[in-house]
Parts: structure tokens; sequence; C-alpha cells
């Protein structure tokens, strides 16, 4: 979305103006469903095909939202706070008051998971088959959902969270609690990987950027203060600001624009990834005044310019122009496959799960060199046998360190320091001979100070060189009062 | 005014142009549009690496007939399935691999045991015993398939040519009508002529020589092993020994490189294979060291880079070339001593004759699909295959790759072997630690084996 003029602005466009302008299919994306039994939150698919929404009465949906196939729809006449789909649009999990519970598309209740109490929200990492949960009672559940198993169970110590949100990059698990802080979890570790105090008041929203690698965290908070935080260095915030109205949620596009509900209305920002020292909130793209409070979920469709807002009169799903990924991979996620593709995809990713250990903060480490072992077998004496080959060599004195040896030229252009390590290592060589006490005597001497008995020697030593240099000559045959001349280098030798 | 575009998937080009078409595929190669790529890639090798290890099934056949242990085992020339064995009995099979029949059978061709088998041409067979006797066969006169009443005493032999030692071994020569024996004298014969035609023996050798072979590239050059540890080579033209090696342990068997024809491969009794270079005598090129007791046949695979060797251990094992531990492993309960070992000529199968009278076939790649295998099929061997050399540094992939189940005696004795080295190696060091320094130099491995080259 372009504007001409300096005047004009992106954010005075609203939804009616955007769905004139678009083609039919894309204005498809613009609805608004008013529905009644509370605040609803809405979760997509990975291909963004398929959308599943719950009440928080209890109101629980799955639908293909392009075609409008509804799929299921239960009234589960209790309190229902999160959704989300696992592998695929053939199971969603219902956090629902007591126990979470797994119902298959057609909404047939497949298992209650009983170790899983009081859940708020749901997260469910693809790659590793783990339906990860926290509740009231501050645990961080792991679900296997290929096996059954309950792979991790973390106490957080930060009583009951409400926001929880996955690192698509990494499968790390973001929580924010009613202290202010957001921690980083994996299932391998019995403490949060990560502690942060982000807000002061709770936090209310916390959404990882998937666009940068999952570089970037943006949190909001009760005391309506949004922050941008790099995952990579985490000392201070990127960008700060206050949002209009408090108590917001967030979260980022694919490709990259974050988007805010706060109080009444929607913005979405591009690029804010610039470090900023002020509190001026970032340039407006787009807003959407929305008259239902609470705003409880905000979600943006995958592959799609669409931007799903769940809030107390139902959900409204807008147009954000630029937004979605244009290019999809049917090997990861495709809107478009069929049946086959997709059973097909299902047991594919099942063979090639992860192993749920493998979740680091940095999962480049699968594949990398291991570091070096802090383990020091100092002391033992190693037969020579029984050396590495280079360590042979190096005993030998037949290693070939030409590659350390420039290191060390390096070093010595770098600074005078190591010239003159250089200098003293040669003089150090150059005295193992003859005449030893001798040369060190001279050496010793300052050039500047004119002694009688240096200036002798030194004119012995001149005298000495001067009759071997002589003698060395007449051994090769060249006559006594020879001058040396240039040509000499043309000479056969005798 | 203002510029918009919102994204829109025309589902038409998503979707196949007609019934039975494929669905249109798209490709985003984003990194970031593949998390996990690393860690999926993982998964899968180590998912390919188990399977291998799964589908490992290399016993294809066992090829009875032989009542007594299979001294020897030869290819026919130009044939995939036909493959000569001659047994202690004196008896000598033609067996077909491929219809695991018999084509023929020649009962009692020598008294007492068969010490050696090679093919004349496609169809004559040269066997020689330790009755002193050498006999050409027509394994086409001989079949036994075609009238299953012609006794065994029907068979005869189309020519004999008498010696005067019990021999050990013999070789044809590929183009020529000659042919080398082995028995406490080396001597090359005329197919032609009832007397060998020269005697070639080393000058100062007075044990039995135990094996022989021609070079096939370059047909004249002779090579035999002893008893006397030693390993000579010889040239039929100017007919004599031209050089040879002693060494600290005899070998059983040797076979010369089919691709590099200065290379030659020997079975040693010291547990250990050699392959040395004939330009280089003075060391080894490679010590190949798995097998837990001696070695008694190896061959070479057709295609130069592996072979198979055949142990007192009671296990077939095939190698790399240049790859001195990690040999693949076969083995089975009622295998007995493995006495010869063959390559077939596609080079997907191996050949072990053993004590207990069995020839067995075994799959040169341990998981290889036998049959049919589609083209997808193969496309995702191959792309296993990558995946697997890609990550077998990976420690878990690298251990799934590495782990093999060998059995218990065998196991055991090489944990005993393992001790006795490293006991061995311990009392060197400390002698060499406690004499005057440089008088005690550590020699290499390779050349150990060798004690002296005469020439």
């Amino acid at each position: 979305m372009e504007v001409e003029g300096e005047m004009d602005k992106t954010w005075r466009i609203s939804q009616d103006e955007i769905v004139k302008e678009v083609g039919a299919e894309a204005a498809r994306g613009r609805r608004e469903m008013v529905l009644d039994g509370g605040p609803y939150r809405s979760r997509y698919t990975r291909n963004g095909r398929h959308m599943a929404i719950v009440g928080l009465k209890g109101h629980v949906a799955t639908f293909d939202w392009r075609t409008g196939t509804m799929h299921s729809e239960l009234q589960l006449q209790e309190t229902c706070r999160d959704i989300t789909f696992l592998q695929d649009h053939s199971h969603f999990a219902v956090a629902q008051s007591k126990y979470v519970f797994i119902y298959d598309r057609d909404g047939v209740e497949l298992h209650r998971l009983k170790s899983h109490v009081e859940p708020t929200r749901l997260e469910f990492l693809p790659f590793h088959w783990l339906l990860a949960t926290v509740g009231n009672a501050g645990y961080l559940k792991y679900q296997d959902t290929s096996t059954g198993q309950l792979v991790a169970e973390h106490r957080t110590k930060l009583g009951a969270c409400t926001t929880m949100t996955q690192n698509q990059h990494n499968a790390v698990i973001h929580l924010g609690h009613q202290n202010g802080t957001v921690t980083l979890w994996t299932p391998n570790l019995p403490h949060p990987a990560v502690r942060l105090l982000a807000h002061l008041g709770p936090v209310c929203s916390v959404a990882v950027d998937p666009s940068a690698g999952g570089r970037y965290m943006a949190t909001a908070g009760e005391d309506g203060i949004v922050k941008v935080w790099d995952c990579r260095n985490w000392k201070g915030a990127v960008r700060q600001w206050a949002a209009r109205g408090g108590n917001g949620e967030v979260g980022w596009s694919q490709r990259g624009y974050l988007s805010v509900a706060s109080g009444g209305s929607v913005y979405a920002r591009p690029s804010i990834h610039e470090t900023f020292p002020g509190t001026s909130p970032p340039p407006l793209y787009l807003t959407h005044p929305i008259p239902h409070r609470p705003l409880r979920s905000i979600r943006f469709c995958p592959y799609q310019d669409i931007l799903s807002i769940g809030h107390s009169a139902g959900l409204s799903n807008i147009l954000v122009p630029g937004s979605g990924e244009p290019n999809f991979d049917s090997a990861e996620a495709d809107p478009f496959e069929n049946k086959k593709a997709r059973r097909e995809r299902e047991v594919k990713t099942l063979l090639d799960k992860i192993q749920p250990d493998m979740i680091a903060l940095d999962p480049e480490f699968i594949g990398s060199l291991a570091p070096p072992s802090k383990l020091t077998t100092g002391g033992t004496d190693v037969p020579f046998a029984r050396l590495p080959r280079l360590e042979r060599l190096r005993v030998q004195g037949k290693a070939d360190e030409t590659e350390e040896a420039s290191d060390h030229e390096g070093d010595a252009a770098n600074g005078e320091n190591g010239k003159k390590a250089d200098r003293e290592e040669r003089e150090k060589r150059k005295m193992r001979g003859k005449g030893k006490s001798l040369k060190r005597y001279l050496r010793k001497q300052r050039k500047n100070v004119i002694d009688p008995k240096a200036v002798a020697i030194r004119a012995k030593l001149e005298k000495e060189r001067n009759e071997r240099k002589k003698a060395r000559e007449a051994a090769n045959g060249v006559p006594k009062d020879h001058k040396p001349s240039a040509l000499d280098r043309f000479k056969r030798p005798p | 005014m203002v510029k918009l575009s919102v994204l829109q998937h025309a589902p038409s080009t998503h979707l196949p142009a007609r019934p039975g078409d494929p669905t249109p595929t798209h490709r985003n190669l984003d990194p970031l549009a593949h998390p996990f790529a690393r860690a999926r890639e993982r998964t899968r090798a180590l998912n390919a690496a188990k399977m291998e290890r799964m589908f490992a099934k290399p016993f294809v056949a066992a090829l009875e007939g032989h009542v007594d242990a299979v001294e020897v085992m030869a290819r026919r020339p130009d044939s995939v399935t036909d493959v000569a064995s001659g047994s202690w009995d004196g008896e000598i099979i033609v067996h077909n691999l491929a219809q695991r029949k018999h084509l023929s059978k020649i009962p009692g061709a020598h008294n007492g045991k068969l010490s050696g088998l090679c093919w004349a041409d496609e169809n004559r067979i040269l066997s020689c015993g330790v009755d002193r006797n050498i006999k050409m066969w027509d394994v086409r006169t001989s079949s036994q398939a075609e009238n299953p009443e012609a006794g065994p005493s029907e068979t005869k032999p189309l020519a004999v040519f008498p010696g005067k030692y019990s021999f050990s071994s013999i070789d044809h020569h590929r183009t020529d009508p000659l042919f080398a024996t082995a028995s406490s004298i080396v001597q090359v014969w005329d197919e032609t002529k009832s007397a060998p035609v020269m005697d070639i023996t080393f000058s100062t050798s007075a044990e039995t020589v135990t094996g022989i072979s021609f070079n096939a590239s370059e047909p004249s050059v002779l090579a035999s092993i002893g008893s006397d540890r030693t390993f000579t080579l010889y040239d039929v033209r100017t007919g004599k020994a031209e050089r040879r090696l002693v060494m600290q342990m005899r070998s059983n068997d040797l076979s010369w490189s089919p691709t590099y024809p200065t290379v030659i491969l020997l079975a040693s009794e010291d547990h250990n294979l050699y392959t040395f270079d004939i330009r280089k005598l003075n060391s080894a090129s490679q010590v190949y060291k798995a097998h837990v007791a001696a070695v008694t046949s190896c061959d070479w695979s057709p295609t130069g880079t592996e072979f198979v060797s055949g142990g007192w251990d009671r296990t077939v094992r095939i190698w790399k070339e240049r790859q001195g531990t990690h040999p693949e492993v076969y083995h089975t309960k009622r295998m007995q001593r493995v006495l010869s070992t063959a390559f077939t000529a596609d080079a997907r199968f191996v050949l072990s004759g053993s004590d207990d009278g069995n020839v067995r076939v075994w799959k040169a790649n341990a998981s290889e699909k036998l049959g049919i295998v589609t083209a997808r099929e193969r496309a995702a061997i191959e792309y296993r295959e990558t995946l697997k050399d890609r990550w077998k540094m990976d420690t878990q992939v690298g251990k799934v790759q590495r782990s093999r189940h060998i059995p218990k005696p065998v196991y055991k004795a090489g944990e005993l072997k393992r001790t006795m080295l490293e006991a061995q190696r311990v009392k060197e060091e400390r002698r060499r630690k406690h004499t005057r320094a440089g008088e005690n130099k550590p020699k290499a491995e390779r050349k150990k084996v060798v004690v002296a080259e005469q020439t």
C-alpha cells in the first residue's frame, strides 16, 4: 500500500476503501463474524487454510475460512481459554476449565489430558510434535502428541500465566508473567533459558517476529507500553512506546508487520527493528477501530494479507496489504494441498520428528563442531607411538608450521612488540656459536660511547674477517689484486 | 490517490489442470521458510542409518553338494553366474548361482584333497591335488545335469599331467596355453606337453610353495607365497624368480588387484591382510586389521575398490580398499572356518566356502534390495546414501553405522587380542624408555611385517 502525496497517510485508508480497490478473491478475506459467548480467540493452521475459534463461554468452531466449510462446531458449556490446531486441521486441542481436551476434525473428543490442570494457553511445536501448555498453577508442560508421553514439566514459580508464544525458528516457549518478567523455556532445562524483566506491571502479550528468523520479540504490558526486544542481546529494548489504551495484544506477520491491539484500535507497522532511543511510536501503517472490548487475540493468517482480531462480539478479519508471505513452499505448508498430500506430509513430518531435547536457543548447534572440552589431560605421558600424527611430526621437528609462522609475522607487523620479540629470538640464536662471550661483550658496549678497549677489539675482529675473506677468495681462485666488478657474476666457476 | 495490492492466490493455478495430473508444487528457497532444516536432515540421516542396519540381511543362499571342506573356488571367465569349487574329498562342482543348481559334478576328481582349481578357458577346468596329478576337465562332457544316470566313473579327464610332488596350487596364464603349479617347487607347464616346460623356483627356496597367481594385466608376471613366510615374484619370459620377500608370518592366500596391476593383496597368518605395491616392497601399502584369527583367503572385487576375506575365526569380511579398519562382517551360526572366498563378476555377491562343506552366497552390500528397484525407490536410496555420508561424523549416526553384532567367541577373542597387543605395546614403550635414547626406535606397522627383501 503506497500513497502519493506527502500529506496522505496510509493509516487514514479505511477497510471499506481497501475492499473496494482489491480483487474479489482478496476481498473475501474481509469478514465480520458476530458471535456471542464472550471474547473470542482464534488460531490458523500452519498453511493458513483452516481457522479455529473459541469463545470464553465455550463456543468452539473449526472451519475452512476460504470456502466456508464448517468442520465442527461445539458448545462445550464451560470456560474455554485457548485453542490450537495440532499437526494439521485434523486434530485440535482446547484449553477448557479443568483440563486440556483433544478433538478430531469432526469434533469428537479423543483425549482428556488430565496432567494439564487449569490450562490457560496452548502452543503446538509442529516439528517436535509437542503440545506445550501453561496454566493457572504456573506449570509449563510439554506433551508429545505422537507418543502421548509427558516430556517435561517445569515449575515457573511465577504464578498464574496467561501469556505464551513460541518462537517458530527455535521452538523456544516465551512466557509472560504477572510480575512483569518474560521467561524463555526449553524442555531440557529445568529453569528458564532467559529471564527478563520487561514491564512494570503484568505482561499481557508476547510475540516473536517470524520474518527475521525469530530475532525480535515484542511485548505489551498492563502499563500500556509496547517494547521490541532483540533476542540476541537482552540489554534494553530496541524500541518502546506507549500504546493508547493500554492492555494490548501484539502479533507479528510473516513479513515483519507488527500489529498492536490496544484500547479499541489496531495498528500495523512495518520496519520497526531499528534501535530508537525515544519513546515515540513508530510510523503507523494501518488503523482499524473496533468498538468491542476487550480485544483478546490478534493473529495474522499465514500466506494471506489478513489479520484476525478476536473481541467480545466475535471476530473481525481485516485486510493488511503486504503483510503475508506470497511464496509458499509445498513441502512445508501448502494452502492448496489435497487430502493425499496432507496424509503424506503428516507421515513425512512424523518421520522427521525432532527429539525434544534438541531444542536450544541457537538451533544451528546441530551439525556444528563440538566445543573444545574443558577437561585437560595434563601430566599424562602419552607415548610417541600413540601421539597424533601432527604431534609426532612436531616432536621430530618435521611439522609444517608455515601457517602459524605467517600468523606470527602478522602479529609482528601489527605491533612493535612482536618485532622486538622476533629480534630477541634472532639474537638468542645468533649467540650459539664461537666467540660467544666476546660478541656478547661487544654487543653490550654502547655504540655511542667510545671506549678504546672496545675500539681495539672491533678493529682486530675486522682485520681477522678481512683475512678470512682473502683466504676464501684465494681458495676460489680469484687473483689477489682483483677489483670486484659487476661482470664477475658471468664468470664460469673454475 | 493510493496504490493498493493485496495478496490473492488464484486457486486454479494451484490445482491440477485436469483430473489425473500431478498437483503443481511450489518452492520457496528462503532458509527462513524452512525452520529446523538442519535438525530435520539429521533426523532423516539417523533414520537412514537405522534403516540400513534394519535391512542388513546379507545371507542369500547356501549351495550344498560337497561332503568335505571347500578348499578352492574359481569363477568361470566371462560368466556372471558360474563358479567352480573343489573340496577336500577331491570333488569338483560347477555351481550356477542364479538357478542355485549344479551345472556339473566330478566326484573323485583327485585322490585325497583337491588343492588347486582354475579355469583354462570357458569350458575347461584345471585341477591339482595331493595325489601328485594335474587334471584337465571339460565341464560340458561331465555335465551331470543333462544325464543324471552317468556315474562318477564315467567322467574322464581330458588330460592328466603327472608330477613328482603333491601340488598345492595352480593358476592359468591369461592368454597363452600355459599354467603354473606350486608344490615344493614352482613349475610352468604347457597344455600340450605332459612334462613341465620350466622350473622357476627361487634358488634358495626349500619349503613348500602354497599359493600361486598370474598377474592379469602383465600376464607373464607370477607371484607365489610359501610356507617359509616368503612372497616371491617370477617372470615367465626370463624364466626365473625375480624377487623375494621374507615376512614375519606366512601368508595363506594372495590376489592381484584387478584395477591396479602393481598391487597385490596377501592374507596373512598374523590375522591381518596386507597390500603391497610390487615396485616398493620394503613396506606394505596398507594393513587391514580386524580378523581375530588367521586369514585364510582373500579375493578382490572386479571393481578393485573392495575385497573379501575369510578367516579361521569363522567370519567373512568385506573391506574397502585403503580403509584398514571397520570392515563389513558376515557370520552364521552354522558356518565353520572359511577356507575360500570369492567375489562374483558383477561385484554384487560374495561367496564363501567353509569347513562345513557349503558354499554360501552373500550380498556384497548387506542392505541392498534384490529384485526390481523402481526409479523412485532408487532416488530414495541414493538420497539416504548421501545423507548417511554427510552426517557420518555425527556421534549418533556414526555409532549406528559402525555398530555390528558379532558372535560372542569372536568378540571375546577380539577383546583378548586387544589386551595382548596393548600389553605388548606398553612393554615395548617401557623397554624403549629404559634404553639409551635413539637406540630402540619404533618401527612403522607397515614396515614391521617385512623381514628381508631378496633378489
